[in-house]
């Protein structure tokens, strides 16, 4: 008897909870169920005149029915809740095809890209990274390299001369005579930088552009050793296995001396403008130490030797990125530099 | 340095070597090439023909000429030119060739079928004489004698720098000898050199300028066009044919590499021939008409009235060889490399002459030349006669020590093992001399024409071997070498990280070029003649070297505003500043210049925020301290910026008068300063372990008073518990008067060893307040 009363409400009280559409409807239906005039405290009140027994056990019933109604109480109420947040969450959309805020990503020079990783290059393979001067002494930039005032070499470089005598550096080299002053016997050093050469500017040609000198001076360096590190080098900026090639080339400060050619990128050799159908690119030029500019130096050429050699990091970047005019590296267009 | 392709075949014995192929021997073994032009290809196919008879063409100047080729039968032709006539021989091309760019077809002219042509030298490309046809003096059907197809080969000047011999065919046939096996062949008989008495005397005051002259004096010369077979040559080595007696000076020069001059005797003024430097306001009209104004500095030919010729670089007008040349003095001279060559470079001039001694000629070279002469004069000039003996004023030099060449070092250099037989054949088809000093040591001898400067150390050596037996003989190797840590170069890396930074930063870097003009100086307040000076500038306003990075980022800014609304840029590069008292070089100072530019800010001076979050981001804890700007700067909108207690550089607003539209903010940094300011190392703060706590102030103060000034005030104040002060924000308008701000900040306070009750905070707070207070602030609590 006192079972179906329990049935019953119960019953009903989940009917109205699942029909309730409101968190106000809710509490309706739980105060008249479970508040404390609700239906379940009204019949709690009526366990007075029942027997022990009897109250034991519609006690439990009771408490049972509270406890179901309760819970489908609160899942209703999550429910609730849960579409609540739907709808505020949906109401935050947003499209994100819309540009980004913040500055937009700047970029690096595409000789600074090339030149810092020929610099870990070295770094790894034990060489230091040495700086000079862009105005030099005649003497540095001459003299301590064998070439001597009224050499003819002196005409391969347009030089720029300045006022005071001195000049713009027209190659890195000279660092190779203030590295071999500062680091004496054995070296192994690097001197990325701006040279010089007065040139009229055009799409191929510039009057400042940037080199890459290296150098290395220790008991026994060989031939064979420059075209190991020259092998390491181009592979390792081209991220391929490079055909190189040797042939003299004339440097007053190195000897025997030579240009490097590269078996041409653009048609593995077969010939191609770029190459001038000859399927090889020079690129740079390379020797052992002429043992009058290790002397010059103060470095003894009977114990000491090395090699060095003179890589163009502007035609290397203009190489790498296939750049068709050499004016853009310094023209300052950021439509061209953004793109590094 | 163009080669006549037959005139080294011709020198070499047995060479089958292609002209391409040769081209790639040379390239890797000698000097670089530059090219192949192939030249006469139609001599192949053209023939000396007899003109059989000949008809004139009513009405034109033309004939129609029966000839008989010999080669391909009788033709008919229609010729033009005036001497024409039957009997003569002359060279005939057939239809089909290709006579430069077009083809000689069989057609008809004037109504007569023209089968082939009839040709003149220039038509062929053997001499520049286009007056009539050719005149031949063979038989029908023979080749023009001694003009066959041929192909120069231009060799690189650059690359024959350091190697006198090889301006001439003779030295570049011993190397294509050398890298082939062949032998060569010495064009030269030294016993044709007469004996007796010279006619001419030589004075040379001085040895060191002119190491030495030698001279040959001819009669009964006729000066006229040279053969056919010299013209073409010469045309192949990229020389002008002129008349037999200059091109034999040419002709000589190519193929010896000695310079030759000849004199017109009867021009010349006594009987003594001066190498000597020129006197004061002397001058010369040389060969190519134009008059030099000589100095001592350049050593002249004279005779006994004055300059006849610029020693080592180009002969005098007044003594010239012309048509009524009869006698004449043939100079074979050797000349100071360094003397002809400022002497050159003085007067402007340079000539084959001039580059061939500025590379040091051998004074060994100069009677082979003139016995060359006599051979060649010979045939140019049918008639031609010796007058005297051989002049020749020389200082004998003695000869170069042998070098001794260890092999074991050799292979070490090379880093390959050649053996003993090899390096020994190799030298000696060079012309060295090579014998065993000691075992695993040879003594090399230098030839007279590789001792003037190229070869004289064992190294030089190395590379006659190495070259030979080609570079690609040699493995890749890596060194036997101690492993070592570079040292560091912190400057370097540190500008990299500055690098990275900006440009994640969104700052794009540019180089800018080191030349700026006057203009731009003055601009940004430099006095033009207070900067370094370019002595030869490629442009007038590019004459000065950079003080400042800030007149490129300005041209940058103005370029670019054309195409951007609003854009971030930063360079890194060398300021040039004269040299500080006592220093050898000019100061060049690393800097930084970062800009920011918009033609709309978001919100007030935003790009000038922005470069000083960039500044703090670069330097942390550096402050910006407002100061007088520069004439380029903003007038109320520049600072400078300091950290650590250095001042390292200016942040700023461009002058709105040098932007069109917009405003663009410049952060200006001394590398060099920043290096010096930065903190060797960072150590490690505790975190705090109690709670602090914060309040609000707000102050009232003048408008243009300084926030950061009041915020040291207050930290002053607030003393040891301070552990932080904010910003908070600023306000000015109602209710506050004119001309008053209120500025508020949030300032976080706490005690090292424990928590401050709300008594003590209190009374820091009240100890601020009253500081404030009597310092003239209202405070708005
Ligand atoms: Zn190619």
């Amino acid at each position: 008897m006192i079972e179906q009363t329990f049935e019953r409400l119960e019953s009903r009280s989940r009917e109205r909870i699942a029909a309730a559409m409101s968190r106000e409807e809710l509490e309706a239906v739980r105060v008249d169920v479970l508040g404390r005039k609700g239906e379940l405290a009204r019949i709690s009140k009526e366990m007075g005149s029942l027997t022990a027994e009897e109250r034991a056990r519609v006690g439990k019933l009771l408490n049972g029915a509270k406890q179901g109604l309760e819970a489908a109480l609160e899942a209703r109420k999550a429910e609730f809740d849960r579409a609540a947040l739907a709808a505020r969450l949906d109401a935050e959309w947003v499209d994100l095809t819309l540009p980004a805020t913040g500055a937009p990503r700047g970029s690096l020079h595409p000789i600074t890209i090339i030149q810092s990783e020929i610099e870990d290059l070295f770094v790894s393979m034990g060489f230091t990274v040495l700086d000079g001067p862009e105005v030099e002494t005649e003497y540095n930039n001459f003299d301590a390299l064998n070439i001597p005032p009224d050499h003819p070499a002196r005409d391969m470089q347009d030089t720029f001369w300045l006022k005071s005598g001195q000049l713009l550096r027209t190659h890195t080299s000279p660092v190779q005579v203030r590295g071999m002053q500062k680091l004496g016997p054995p070296l192994r050093m690097i001197a990325p930088g701006r040279v010089f050469r007065n040139e009229e500017v055009d799409a191929s040609h510039e009057h400042t552009f940037y080199q890459l000198e290296g150098m290395m001076v220790d008991r026994e360096v060989s031939v064979g050793n420059l075209i190991y590190f020259m092998k390491t080098l181009l592979s390792s900026i081209f991220r391929k296995d490079v055909t190189v090639r040797l042939r003299p080339g004339y440097f007053p400060f190195v000897e025997p001396g030579f240009e490097l050619d590269i078996e041409c990128l653009i048609c593995g050799g077969a010939g191609c403008p770029v190459c001038k159908q000859s399927g090889w690119v020079e690129l740079l030029p390379c020797g052992l130490v002429q043992p009058n500019v290790l002397r010059m130096s103060g470095i003894d050429p009977e114990e000491w030797n090395g090699f060095a050699f003179g890589l163009g990091l502007t035609r290397l970047a203009m190489m790498r990125y296939a750049i068709d005019d050499i004016r853009l590296l310094q023209g300052g267009d950021l439509r061209f530099l953004h793109q590094f | 340095m163009k080669f006549s392709y037959n005139q080294i075949r011709d020198l070499v014995e047995g060479l089958e070597t292609a002209p391409e192929a040769l081209k790639g021997l040379i390239t890797m073994k000698t000097a670089e090439c530059e090219g192949i032009e192939q030249i006469g290809e139609h001599l192949a196919r053209v023939c000396a023909a007899r003109v059989v008879s000949v008809e004139p063409i009513a009405g034109t100047h033309n004939v129609k000429a029966s000839v008989e080729t010999g080669r391909y039968g009788e033709r008919t032709v229609v010729c033009g030119a005036p001497n024409c006539r039957a009997g003569m021989v002359t060279a005939y091309v057939p239809a089909g060739t290709r006579l430069g760019a077009a083809t000689i077809d069989k057609r008809t002219v004037n109504g007569v079928e023209s089968d082939g042509m009839l040709a003149s030298g220039a038509e062929l490309g053997l001499n520049r004489d286009a007056e009539g046809v050719l005149e031949l003096d063979v038989e029908p059907g023979s080749p023009i004698p001694g003009c066959e197809p041929d192909a120069t080969i231009e060799i690189d000047n650059k690359s024959l720098t350091h190697r006198p011999d090889l301006w001439g065919h003779h030295g570049m046939a011993r190397e294509v000898a050398a890298i082939t096996g062949n032998r060569l062949k010495d064009p030269v008989n030294p016993r044709r050199i007469p004996a007796g008495e010279a006619v001419v005397k030589i004075e040379i005051p001085d040895f060191t300028l002119c190491p030495r002259y030698s001279a040959l004096v001819f009669e009964n010369v006729t000066v006229k066009a040279s053969p056919l077979w010299l013209q073409y040559r010469l045309t192949a080595m990229g020389l002008n044919p002129i008349n037999n007696i200059v091109d034999a000076t040419n002709y000589l020069m190519a193929m010896l590499a000695q310079p030759m001059h000849a004199f017109d005797r009867d021009k010349l003024t006594g009987d003594t021939i001066r190498a000597r430097p020129a006197r004061p306001g002397e001058r010369i009209q040389a060969l190519n008409g134009e008059w030099y104004e000589l100095a001592p500095a350049d050593l002249v030919i004279a005779d006994g009235a004055g300059p006849v010729a610029v020693a080592g670089v180009i002969g005098g007008m007044d003594s010239a060889i012309s048509g009524s040349t009869a006698r004449i003095v043939f100079e074979s001279a050797n000349f100071q490399a360094a003397g002809v060559r400022r002497t050159s470079a003085r007067l402007k001039l340079r000539t084959d002459a001039s580059i061939r001694f500025e590379k040091s000629q051998d004074p060994a070279n100069t009677i082979r030349a003139l016995a060359m002469a006599v051979e060649l004069l010979e045939q140019v000039s049918p008639g031609i006669r010796l007058v005297g003996g051989l002049a020749d004023a020389y200082r004998p030099k003695p000869a170069p020590a042998p070098i001794s060449l260890p092999l074991g070092w050799l292979d070490r250099k090379l880093g390959r093992h050649i053996e003993e037989a090899e390096v020994t054949s190799i030298l000696e088809s060079l012309e060295f001399g090579v014998s065993r000093q000691t075992p695993g040591v040879l003594s090399v001898t230098v030839p007279s024409w590789r001792a003037t400067k190229d070869v004289s150390l064992k190294d030089d050596l190395v590379e006659e071997v190495g070259r030979i037996i080609g570079y690609g003989s040699i493995p890749p190797a890596p060194p036997m070498v101690a492993a070592r840590v570079p040292a560091a170069n912190r400057e370097r890396a540190f500008q990299h990280e500055v690098r990275a930074m900006l440009a994640a930063r969104g700052y794009t870097e540019v180089y800018n070029y080191s030349f700026i003009g006057g203009e731009a100086a003055r601009r940004f307040g430099y006095e033009p003649g207070a900067l370094v000076e370019v002595a030869n500038p490629i442009a007038s306003d590019q004459s000065l070297l950079r003080p400042s990075l800030l007149p490129g980022i300005w041209k940058n800014v103005v370029e670019n505003a054309r195409n951007f609304e609003s854009f971030r840029l930063f360079e890194i590069g060398l300021e040039i500043h004269p040299a500080n008292a006592g220093a050898d070089l000019p100061r060049q100072v690393s800097h930084l210049a970062v800009c920011s530019a918009a033609r709309q800010e978001a919100s007030p001076a935003a790009a000038l925020f922005e470069l000083k979050r960039a500044a703090e981001c670069l330097m942390p804890g550096a402050q910006v301290r407002p100061v007088e700007p520069k004439c380029y700067e903003h007038p109320v909108r520049a600072a400078v910026v300091d950290w650590h207690g250095e001042t390292v550089g200016r942040l700023f607003e461009l002058h709105p008068s040098m932007v069109e539209s917009g405003r663009a903010a410049v952060l200006d940094i001394d590398l060099e300063a920043m290096e010096r300011a930065r903190p060797a190392m960072k150590r490690y703060q505790p975190i705090r372990r109690y709670p602090s706590s914060a309040f609000d102030l707000s102050v009232v103060a003048e408008l243009r008073e300084l926030v950061g000034g009041i915020e040291q005030k207050l930290a002053r104040l607030a003393g040891e518990p301070l552990e932080a002060i904010e910003f908070v924000r600023q306000y000015s308008g109602p209710p506050l008067p004119a001309g008053k701000k209120s500025v508020s900040f949030r300032l976080t306070v706490a005690a090292a060893d424990g928590t401050l009750s709300s008594e003590e905070v209190g009374a820091i707070r009240g100890r601020i307040i009253d500081g404030m207070q009597q310092s003239g602030y209202e405070l708005r609590i």
